[in-house]
This record gives C-alpha cells, sequence and structure tokens, in this order.
C-alpha cells in the first residue's frame, strides 16, 4: 500500500474540480490507502461543514484532513468553525510528509 | 556539453501565472520548510512564473505611498535572499524559452536558464516532483 498526500488548493467554490480530486482521495482511501488530504489557500473552504460532501465522505472512510494554519488565518477562518476531525498544520508538517519516501504527493 | 543537474530531494514546479492566486507564497513557504528539514530542493519555473525572477524588478517593490518611508523586497530579492541562504541545497531554474518570449531574458544572476529540452534531466535527478500550477 502506498501512501498519498493531495494537496487541494481551490476549495468548492472553483468548481466540480475540487470535489472530483477530493473524490479520488475518497477512492484511494476505500482501496485501504493511507491519504491525506491537505487544504491550502482557497481549499481550506472545502473544511467548512456542509461545504464538500466528498471531505465529509473521505472522513468517514479513514482519510485524514490537514488544513493549512495560515491560509485559514488569511481567511479568517478559526478551527472552531471548521470539521472537528481536521487537523490544523503548519508547513513544516507538509514538508516532512513529502520527504517520507513512501509518500506519493499531489498538487491540485 | 550540458551541465549535471545535481540530485535533489524534491523538484518544485511552477507553471501558472504568479500573481493569480497564492501560488508563489505557498512555494516559498514549501521550499523553505523542505529546506529547514535539510532537504535539498530544485525549482523550475514555466510560463509567466519565469518573472519572478526578472533583473528588472530589482532589490524593492514600488514605494507604498501610505508608507513611504518602508521598503519592501522584490520577489526577486526574496528569491535571490533564499538561494544565497542555502548554497548547494536549493537550485531555481528558469525555462529559457518561456523567459525570452516575455521579454525576461535578463534574470538575477542567482538563477539557471535552461533548455526546455533537458527538464527530463531535472526530474531523474530528484527524488519527487509536484507540480505547482498550471496555465
Amino acid at each position: 500500500m502506498t501512501d498519498h498526500l493531495l494537496i487541494e488548493t481551490g476549495g468548492p467554490q472553483t468548481g466540480p474540480a475540487c470535489e472530483r480530486f477530493v473524490g479520488d482521495a475518497v477512492r484511494l482511501a476505500g482501496d485501504g490507502h493511507r491519504v491525506v488530504l491537505f487544504l491550502v489557500e482557497n481549499g481550506v473552504t472545502a473544511a467548512l461543514p456542509g461545504a464538500s460532501p466528498a471531505v465529509e465522505t473521505l472522513l468517514r472512510d479513514g482519510g485524514e484532513l490537514w488544513v493549512d494554519t495560515f491560509s485559514a488565518a488569511q481567511r479568517a477562518l478559526p478551527a472552531a468553525d471548521l470539521l472537528p476531525a481536521c487537523r490544523m498544520v503548519e508547513m513544516d508538517e507538509v514538508a516532512a510528509e513529502l520527504l517520507e519516501p513512501r509518500v506519493r504527493a499531489v498538487w491540485h | 556539453m550540458p551541465r549535471p543537474v545535481p540530485p535533489t530531494d524534491v523538484l518544485l514546479n511552477l507553471h501558472g501565472a504568479p500573481h493569480q492566486t497564492d501560488l508563489v507564497t505557498s512555494a516559498l513557504r514549501l521550499a523553505t520548510a523542505l529546506l529547514d528539514r535539510g532537504a535539498r530542493v530544485q525549482i523550475w519555473v514555466c510560463g509567466d512564473a519565469t518573472r519572478l525572477t526578472g533583473a528588472a524588478l530589482g532589490d524593492t517593490t514600488p514605494r507604498d505611498l501610505s508608507d513611504p518611508g518602508r521598503e519592501h523586497p522584490s520577489v526577486a530579492r526574496v528569491i535571490r535572499d533564499l538561494i544565497t541562504d542555502h548554497p548547494d541545497r536549493l537550485y531555481w531554474y528558469v525555462c529559457r524559452f518561456c523567459a525570452d518570449q516575455r521579454g525576461a531574458a535578463e534574470q538575477i544572476p542567482e538563477v539557471r536558464k535552461r533548455s526546455l529540452f533537458v527538464y527530463a534531466e531535472h526530474v531523474r535527478a530528484a527524488g519527487k516532483t509536484l507540480f505547482m500550477g498550471v496555465c
């Protein structure tokens, strides 16, 4: 099994591409892979409750949801307003994940 | 004879328009985080992103009229400082064709202009490749 780091920058308001990308994360998690979905830039809005059905499916299927602290703060989104299962992270943690040999990463 | 590409842990690709989104901020934050962890990083820019290191940008941004006594570094200077702070660990490559096409042939001396025809060598020299934005 391969670990995957999927990075979403656009969020639901950019159209169906975000939901399709998160759908890929759902399918990977469903196949038994460890999946981290990292939301950054406008992508952090996908962590708002009800904003992205696919994100909530991913969490139900065992995927991890990471939200960029800096991007959320820039958009005045406190952690309390986001899905309780998400984890606020700094870019350092993303770098560490990216440098893990077993991890494949995709930026969207 | 083309110069060999130094091996790196990660290759970050910026192919998008640099100031349309937070792309440059994210790329520089990620590059800095990787460097702080001791990684070796190369960044390849194509398209309008080649303007980020244009020599014409100078060291500072145009003066802020609401705060005229304060200087802000240009993005070219930010990148130059990042490169000089991490010798032999950060390499910034500019697509020669894209830069020439946009009148940005004059680049800061810290970056290297390369032909797109050698791009595959850069991918081969990197442990991982991440495309961060496409026009």
